[in-house]
This record gives C-alpha cells, structure tokens and sequence, in this order.
C-alpha cells in the first residue's frame, strides 16, 4: 500500500476505482496499459521502430547522386541508434514492467539520454544530442500514426462514474462542466491549489478531492482501488482490508454528520444573540438549483454565467441566454445575483477567439468586465437578457473584477443604453434592476468607498482578491502555498470593504471561497460580514456555525487577529475563536 | 582470449556520431566482447548510444579490451580505425 499527500479540499472520505485520465503534456500521451494489453503495447512499438527503419533505409538508398557523401553516412548514424538497446530495447522494458504506453516510455529514455549529452562539455559531441531526439521523434511520429489503446477520456467515459475517482493532472474549467451529474466519488490532481477550477468544482459537488500530488500522481494507476481522505489530503493506493473497514466507519460516521445537518435545512440562520444571517448560494448550472434548495439557502448570491459561453464555438444568443436567466429565475425564491460574463484568464471560450495569440489572458489581462467593455457585441446581449429576464424574479446584476471607476461609469452607461434600446423597441423588462460590483481587485477594495456611492450593493470575492493582494499567479503550481486567507492585508481590505458598504448603508456579501469555509465564519461576522454565498454543499455547514456563534464581543477578538504580528499565533487565535462555545 | 590496450584519439573531432557509427559497425563484424573504457565510464563498442555518451574528445585516452574467439582480430581492426582518425581527413 501507498500512501500520498497533497492538499485536502472539503472533508468527506470517498473509497473507489481510480479512472486515471490522461497525464500527458507537452502533447505525448502518458497512461497506463492494462496487463492484458501490454503485448500489443509492445508490438506497436516495435513496430514504430521497424517502420522507421525501412523508412530510413529507403531514404539511404534513394540519394540523389550529388547529395553530400557524409549523407549517407549521418543515416547510418540514425540507423544504429535505432538498433541501439537503449533506444530500441529499454523502452520495451519500460512498457512491460511500468505499464505504460510506448510514447511515454520513450520520452523518458530519450529524456535520461538528451539530459546526458547536455552535460558534454565538449560543444560538438554535445550537439549530438539533436541526433538523439531526430530518431525519437521519427518514432514518436510513427507511433502517432498508430494509437493504441486510448486513454480514458471525459467525452468517452460513461454517463455514470459512480465509485470512481477521477486522477487527473489537471482539471480545466471545461472539465469541470463535462464531470458534473456525473457521479463519481472524488478528484485527485497532481497540480492545483485550495481554488483551483478542480477544488471549487469538489466543494460545488459536496466531493472529496486532493490536489497538488505533483509527481506521485504517477504511482496511481487504472482501476486501483484508493481511499481518499480530504481531512488529511491524503490518498491510499491500494489498501489493505483492516484499513478499508476503519475509512468505511470514519466515511459513516461522515454520512451521519451530513444527515444531522439536514436537519438544519429550516432553521433559521440565526446567531446565538439573535442575530438574522442571509446565506446565499453560488451557482453555475440549472441542475444546482436543486442543492439550493435542499440547503435552504435565501436565494443565489453569484450566479456564474460562463457555463453558457463555454464548450462551444460561438457566444450564446440573447434568447437563449433570456431563457437560461428566466429558467433559474422562475425556479429560485429570493434574488438571484447573476455575474455578467467573467471570461478571459484561465476561462477561454472555445473557439470564439481564433487568434490565440493576441487574446491569450493572464489573471492581469484583458478578462471580464475589461473583455465586456471591449466588445459591447458580447456584453450588450448579456445586459439585455438579464434585464428582460428581471421581469419574472428578483435578478440583481453583478460586475465583476472592477478596478476603476471609469469602468463602472462606462458599465452604468451601458446599462442605460441597453434600458433605452428596449424601451424604444416595446420589450418587456424591468429598468430597476439593482446593479452591484465584485470586489476582487486591491485597487477596487481600497476605494471601495467610492465605488458604493455609485452601486446598490457591493460582493467580496476572496479568491481573486487573495491572489492579487498577495501576487500569485493562481495557475503556477510552485507559488500555490503562499495562498493565505488569513493574510493581514487580505483580512483589512475585506474589513474596508464591510466598512465602506456599511457607511453607504448598501449590502455587502461574499461570494468566494471563504465565504464557504466554516473555519472562516466567526472572523467575517466579526468583521462585520451578514450576508454569505457559498457553494450549496456548504449552506447547512456554515448555518450550523453561524447558529452556534455570538456577535457579542467577536470585534474585538477579530481586532487581535487583524493586528496580530505572529503568523505562527494566527491561526491559534482563528481557533480559540472557533472554539468559543456560542 | 583476453586483449586490452591503452589507445589515444587522434582524430580532431574525437568520438564524433559518424566515427562512433564506423566503429560500431568494424565490432559488429566480430564475435567478440569489445569494450571501450574511459577512467570509470565503459561503453559497448558495439553500441552507438554507448560510445557517444564517452564523449571522448581529440587526446582521450582510452583502454580498449577485446575478449572472445576473434579478439586478436578485433582488436587488430579497432586500432587500425582509431589510429587511422576514423578515414578522416584530421
């Protein structure tokens, strides 16, 4: 048995087969082979070589009269590494005893070989390493013209993936649409952090997930039997049967935690001192609608809108965006908040945006409400939608990612037009749509101020706003562990924010991922936070928190947290203010 | 049979790819174990992989061992090769 550890998302136990999807990069297939197929396996690779070799020869007996006599000589050179054991035998090897696909056992000998020759001091020996990777490259091409046994992949894999974990280096936002209703019991990931796409998609699905296994990902393989345990990021390849029946117990009693909070569904979200909390959910697609409910929640406090612009080749039409909104609308008691399109970044829209090379955005980018601006043919028909749409519920529209005023001025402006546009053209809408902004930029947070003289609420979303105030890139692996909630600059811009909303007497929620994490709930009341979105799988989570916790006096222990200077104590004080009995 | 001397490179661009593909191909004539040896590194003479990771530069000192039925043979033809610059020019 294995153990491995990475970062733990949520808390549940899941226990299941692993479906290992393809861990490629660099475009060479990386996945395993069933013991059943490794004689294939090893037949195509032979095979790849032989075909390069005839090809080769052909090319050696085919020279023109006048090419260069060292010609030929160079193609005797390929010829013999071909027949080399290292290049031709090894991987062989690899195949049978890793069981893994020819490619990637090529790629790792010819990696262990160029590495070598890189080492050569002298530069023309060194240079020979091209060598090296011209006759793996004739293979690899070889061995791309005859696939073998295909990985799995999520456009293949059954509707239903019950009892199965999902192994994976890494999800996009595009998998993660493809994987919901799906079923499966967990997510690993080799890389990502606590807000990755596949840690906000486990929490939405209520699932256990690790991520950040980085390179021991590779030890799981098909179908092994793992246990994950998110309360401790760890995952256990292939346990023994005293192990299964003692996680079988932890993942009951787990369940039973689950169902005693349901019984929370139709209590009020009420503090000890009779304080009322609104909690709210966020959602993405129709069908979580349903969680919602389930848990209570007193309406949708971010409704993400990028699903429908996702997976396809063109933006949605306003009518069929008017008939998601009116769907979700129609269907939810209380507001729904619906964020206008927050694409660009690590969101990109299949296809719509040919030249790649021009619109590839980072987190800095040109990304939502900056893309909005910049194409009012995208952002218009989303206006119009949302405001015909209010005519059937309580829709609020939500800007995200502003950082300047102007930005807001220009948004308001649209808005005004769009108002005018319908007006003049006799369409039924609704022209007192409440209109908030997403606080996630640092600039946005200081000013806030400002910004909610100007708006009818304002939105905390943490996860942006952790990234840009502590500068890290969220897609870079390797800076993922400065990624702290509890940073000071992070808890005082949050407090400003609450501050600036409350002074302009407008609401002022949270929608990002601390806003779920019951570890989080005291400290935000105490900031002054009354109104909460999370995903649904943690409404009943932070209801039972915020039931048991006393504002009374959490001001001034939330003060000690914001000045303290230890960053060691930190997380104590977090949990002495846990741990207060309400 | 047993043979081991002590070779130098002599040719400009040493253990280049096209003069270790001449040797590999002069040692798959023989039955015998050819052996090239640099302070701890030893390659196959019969792999190309192997003599180009020497990377054995103009002036490298080598110990070549020859050891089989035709090792006198082999090692007569390996000399002659390496001393010979590989039929190079310099």
């Amino acid at each position: 048995m294995l153990s491995l550890s990475g970062t733990g998302i949520g808390r549940g136990i899941a226990i299941g087969r692993a479906i290992v999807l393809d861990q490629g990069h660099n475009d060479i297939p990386c996945y395993h082979i069933s013991a059943t197929a490794l004689s294939g396996e090893i037949e195509r690779f032979n095979h790849a070589v032989d075909a390069v070799r005839a090809d080769l020869k052909r090319v050696q007996r085919n020279l023109p009269t006048d090419a260069p006599p060292e010609t030929s000589a160079f193609i005797d050179v390929h010829l013999l590494m071909l027949d080399d054991p290292v290049i031709s035998q090894q991987p062989v090897q690899t195949i049978q005893e890793q069981q893994q696909n020819a490619e990637w056992a090529l790629k790792s000998h010819a990696d262990t070989l160029i590495d070598f020759f890189e080492d050569i001091a002298d530069p023309y020996l060194r240079s020979k390493k091209n060598d090296v990777a011209q006759v793996v490259g004739r293979i690899m091409d070889e061995l791309a013209h005859s696939p073998g046994e295909q990985p799995p992949d999520l456009a293949t894999l059954g509707s239903s993936l019950a009892e199965q974990i999902i192994v994976a280096r890494d999800l996009t936002p595009a998998d993660t649409i493809m994987l919901r209703g799906r079923n499966m019991a967990a997510f690993v990931t080799s890389l990502g952090g606590p807000i990755s796409h596949t840690a906000i998609l486990a929490r939405s699905l209520g699932l256990p997930a690790i991520v950040g296994l980085h390179d021991v990902i590779d030890t799981i393989h098909n179908n092994d039997l793992l246990i994950v345990d998110a309360a401790t990021g760890t995952v256990l390849v292939a346990p023994d049967e005293p192990l299964l029946t003692q996680f079988r117990e932890l993942q009951q009693q787990h369940l039973e935690h689950q169902q005693r909070l349901t019984l929370l569904k139709n209590e009020k979200a009420v503090t000890q001192d009779g304080e009322a909390i609104t909690l709210l959910a966020n959602i993405e697609l129709p069908e979580d609608i349903e969680g919602l409910r389930s848990a209570g929640a007193a309406g949708v406090g971010l409704y993400r809108t990028e699903f429908l612009f996702m997976n396809r080749p063109k933006p949605p039409s306003e009518d069929e965006q008017y008939q998601a909104y009116c769907h979700v609308l129609r269907r939810v008691e209380g507001p729904v908040t619906i964020r206008t399109l927050d694409l660009g970044a690590d969101k990109q829209v299949d296809g719509s945006r040919p030249d790649s090379e021009t619109t590839a955005t980072s987190a800095l980018g040109l990304r939502a409400i900056r893309l909005c601006l910049s194409e009012p043919s995208l952002f218009k028909p989303q206006l119009r939608a949302i405001l015909r749409a209010a005519v059937h519920g309580d829709a609020q529209i939500m800007i995200p990612m502003l950082s300047s005023l102007h930005e807001l001025e220009q948004s308001l402006a649209l808005v005004g037009e769009v108002c005018a546009e319908l007006e003049r053209e006799g369409v039924a809408f609704n022209s007192k749509v409440p209109l908030g902004g997403m606080i996630e930029v640092p600039a946005a947070a200081v000013s806030a101020d400002l910004f909610a003289r100007k708006l009818d609420f304002l939105s905390i979303g943490t996860n942006d706003l952790i990234q840009y105030t502590l500068a890290i890139d969220r897609v870079d692996d390797s800076v993922n562990y400065l990624y702290d909630p509890l940073h000071p600059s992070v808890l005082r811009l949050i407090r400003t924010v609450i501050r600036a909303g409350h002074e302009a007497d407008i609401p002022v929620s949270m929608c990002g991922e601390m806003a779920g994490d019951p570890a989080f709930t005291r400290l935000l009341l105490g900031l002054g936070l009354r109104h909460f979105s999370m995903e649904p799988s943690q409404l009943l989570e932070i209801r039972q928190q915020v039931r048991q916790s006393t504002l009374a006096g959490l001001p001034g222990q939330v003060t000690d947290i914001l000045n303290c200077v230890e960053t060691g104590s930190l997380y104590d004080l977090v949990d002495q203010l846990n741990q207060i009995d309400g | 049979m047993k043979l081991q001397r002590e070779l130098q490179i002599v040719n400009r661009l040493g253990l280049h790819a096209r003069a270790c593909a001449k040797l590999v191909k002069t040692a798959n004539q023989f039955e015998s174990d050819i052996v090239l040896r640099q302070n701890e590194h030893q390659a196959d003479a019969k792999s190309i992989m192997g003599l180009m990771m020497l990377a054995a530069t103009q002036g490298t000192r080598l110990t070549v061992i020859t050891s089989g039925a035709d090792a006198e043979d082999a090692m007569t033809q390996v000399q002659h090769l390496i001393n010979n610059r590989f039929e190079e020019d310099e």
